[in-house]
């Protein structure tokens, strides 16, 4: 064929079909890929093969899931497009295409003797399992758009956390003043005015609980009148109840909690009934109860919130577990790294032999995220930092140990051999010939594998080993999504400034 | 007085890099050995210093065997014996002067080098052997930012801390243009003269073989198969050249003799 000689390339090789083409086509037709492999294309027919069982199997699969509890074949069908049609019918599409442009390429290709590009029957597959994936992950870009007003709230406190990162110590002014419970005792004294100090009597000093009757209806307790005196003017004043044991609740009049303002003056008055509340029936003599009232007003600077302290707290252990689990997978890689290096243990089979199984054991080792590593350290060592530095370390010797020992096989043997010939001893030529060649890998792994320790650490609290991940965790379930906040905040910082020092060092280094 | 008899090298694989092979070299001589790359003129350098331990025969230096000696004494005679590289075998990522300094590993004591502390003279030595070479201006900068031509002399200069008696050179121009290659044989000859240095040095280029060399041996698959005086190689033919490096050699027509090279050829 004149186009043949012409042109050289990869689909100028030459088909040679067992059979005519037709034959080919149609075998295609009935079973995709079988023409091609009746054509002596054996890997392009097992291919189609392949691709079109997985898009047929995937489609079925995906239409009964869309249908359930359908049995009929028919129904499933009707049913499954009906939800998705237009995924559904691409796919069909797509397949059909597929099928057809296959038979089509077995007969070409048989008549005309080469193999023809097919670009169009391999963008029908691809079209096919694009759809599906979509219809199978679930995509829906449309959730993104709807859902996005609900995201706003929490993600707002994400983005700007730090109104939980503050907090005000509280200054509370109060007075109390006994309650006898009960007719069996004398009551207590009334409380006196004070000339200074806040004060608060109650009238009268002695009386009944709120009580729940047979019938379920609530029986009010005898009804307190509340004065007090000397307080903080023009401010809310809550009022609450203090049991024996100091139990202290805010009792509720109509639903609500019974607070009062004060007049200018700091007077007020006011008046309840006497709560709901249980009393033992081992409670034996004389059961006071207190009602207080009492003034909380925020004072003084602005301090750092509990969750900004233990953000912190836990950034200083994320750090250091990144960095504790940097140094003894340093320590613990440089002698592996000479046993994985293939230059050093090259000398006998027995040393050859333990380079292979280092090398496997450290390639299964690396092939294990370290978050399923802190899953098996928390088995062993319980919740907290130190699974964490197990699963970082275990990771990062196996990494560092083929960086490292990639390192020590690039070394230049020349060096070496111009240094012994100084007359130089075996530590000396370590110092000035081996040592100086592998310091810039060395240092460099090193850091690289820090930054990635700081940065796994930060979430290998998630599965409970420690640092800052759990508590980020702990907030995002409690939805304290201000807490969570601060806490994304400190990763965020702390990685860039960590990633910024590392590339510095790096740099004035090497 | 250096004096090898009957060396002899067979490497783990099998490969007999020299068979028997035996000669002098007295004291001041310049000495080339040639042959083709693969011919055995490495190893056999290399086991003058014993960086490859020969299989067989005896290397007796003014009536010592280095053969024989132990470590100790092996790091003795080592010393007095400088080598420079093809490919300049530099730590590349440490100081020109450090480099430099490596030639006195030696001679001091082990611990306080391993602190990169040398003694004052030692330094001294260094700035000399540098100024030396011609690199004054360098001795700070890292060698891997050297050019080829001074990289070699750094190692000239690393040689000359040693205040060597010998200097083995592994094909020392062979990386290096032809211009630089008299540049550092000529350094090579100058030693060789001015101080009575022995040089033995493995060369490709017959022309430059011609210019240098006060003895030559030829090897060829490990074997000693051409010795000769200076005279000899400056009247050596074609065909004892094609003996030497087999059918396949060609001259190089360039350096200062291309004159008496036309007259050879011919």
């Amino acid at each position: 064929m004149p186009r043949n000689k012409k042109t050289k390339n990869r689909n100028d090789v030459s088909v040679r079909p067992l059979f005519p083409a037709p034959v080919s086509g149609i075998a295609s037709l009935l079973v995709p890929g079988l023409g091609q492999i009746l054509n002596r294309q054996v890997g392009r027919g097992i291919l189609i093969i392949l691709s079109l069982t997985g898009i047929i199997a995937l489609f079925i699969s995906r239409m009964v899931a869309l249908a359930p509890r359908l049995t009929g074949s028919q129904d499933i069908f009707l049913k499954a497009i009906g939800r998705r049609p237009f995924f559904l019918i691409l796919v069909l599409l797509a397949t059909i295409a597929a099928w057809l442009w296959t038979a089509w390429d077995a007969y070409r290709s048989a008549k005309l003797r080469r193999k023809s590009g097919a670009i169009g029957l391999f963008a029908a597959i691809i079209v096919a399992f694009f759809a599906l994936g979509w219809q199978i992950s679930e995509i829906d870009l449309g959730k993104m758009v709807t859902e996005a007003p609900k995201a706003w709230g929490p993600l707002s406190k994400v983005l700007w956390p730090w109104e939980a990162g503050i907090t005000y110590k509280d200054q509370t002014v109060s007075a109390d003043a006994k309650v006898l419970i009960g007719t069996e005792f004398p009551a207590p004294l009334p409380n006196e005015k004070k000339s200074k100090e806040p004060y608060l009597i109650v009238e009268p000093t002695r009386g009944e609980l709120s009580r729940v009757s047979d019938s379920n209806q609530m029986i009010p307790g005898t009804v307190l009148h509340l004065s007090g005196g000397n307080f903080r003017p023009n401010t809310r004043t809550e009022i609450w109840w203090i049991d024996p044991i100091g139990n202290e609740f805010q009792p509720r009049e109509g639903g609500k909690y019974v607070s009062v303002t004060t007049d200018a003056a700091g007077a007020f008055e006011t008046s309840f009934a006497m709560p709901y509340q249980l009393v033992p029936p081992s409670a034996k003599g004389p059961q006071y109860d207190t009602a207080e009232a009492r003034q909380v007003s925020r004072s003084g600077p602005p301090l750092p919130s509990d969750a900004l302290k233990l953000t912190v707290a836990r950034m200083v252990e994320t750090i250091m577990m990144g960095m504790m689990a940097t140094f003894f997978g340093i320590l613990f890689s440089i002698p592996i790294a000479f046993l994985a290096s293939r230059n050093i243990m090259s000398g006998s089979w027995v040393t050859m032999a333990i380079y292979f199984l280092t090398r496997t054991i450290l390639n299964i080792v690396r092939s294990i995220e370290p978050l399923i590593w802190a899953l098996i350290a928390v088995v062993w060592v319980g919740l907290g930092p130190f699974a964490g530095i197990i699963a970082l370390t275990l990771h990062s010797v196996a990494a560092l140990g083929k960086l490292y020992s990639e390192a020590i096989e690039g070394i230049d043997h020349g060096p070496i051999e111009a240094i012994q010939a100084t007359g130089a001893g075996r530590l000396q030529t370590i110092m000035y010939a081996v040592i100086p060649q592998m310091i810039s890998p060395f240092i460099s792994f090193s850091i690289y594998r820090w930054d990635i320790n700081v940065r796994m650490s930060t979430i290998i609290g998630v599965v409970g080993g420690g640092g800052i991940g759990f508590i980020l965790f702990q907030y995002i379930r409690l939805l304290q999504y201000r807490e969570a906040g601060i806490a994304v905040w400190f990763i965020a910082i702390t990685v860039a400034i960590l990633d910024y020092v590392s590339a510095e060092i790096r740099n004035r280094l090497l | 007085m250096l004096e090898i008899t009957n060396l002899t090298k067979v490497y783990d694989d099998g490969t007999r890099a020299l068979e028997e092979v035996s000669f002098s070299v007295k004291e001041g001589e310049f000495l080339v050995v040639i042959g083709l790359s693969g011919s055995g003129k490495s190893t056999l350098l290399r086991c003058i210093n014993r960086l490859i331990e020969p299989t067989s025969g005896k290397i007796m230096w003014d009536g010592e065997d280095v053969t024989a000696a132990d470590s100790t004494a092996l790091r003795k005679v080592r010393r007095r014996i400088g080598m420079i590289f093809q490919h300049f075998n530099l730590v590349r990522r440490s100081s020109v002067l450090t480099n430099v300094m490596a030639g006195r590993l030696g001679y001091v004591n082990t611990w306080p080098t391993l602190l990169h502390r040398f003694p004052r003279e030692d330094r001294e030595r260094a700035v000399h052997a540098l100024k030396r070479v011609g690199l004054t201006e360098q001795s700070n900068k890292r060698a891997s930012e050297l050019s080829g031509g001074q990289q070699q002399r750094v190692g000239i200069a690393r040689a000359l801390m040693q205040e060597p008696s010998i200097i083995l050179a592994d094909e020392p121009v062979a990386s290096l243009d032809p211009v630089l290659a008299h540049t550092i044989l000529g350094y090579l000859e100058q030693l060789n003269r001015d101080e009575g240095m022995t040089i033995i040095c493995s060369l490709h280029y017959l022309d430059l073989v011609q210019r240098y060399a006060t003895q030559v041996i030829g090897l060829r698959a490990g074997r000693l198969v051409y010795q000769g005086s200076r005279e000899d190689i400056r009247n050596m033919t074609d065909e004892q050249f094609k003996e030497i490096y087999g059918e396949e050699a060609v001259r190089v027509a360039t350096g200062p003799l291309t004159g008496e090279q036309q007259k050879d050829g011919e």
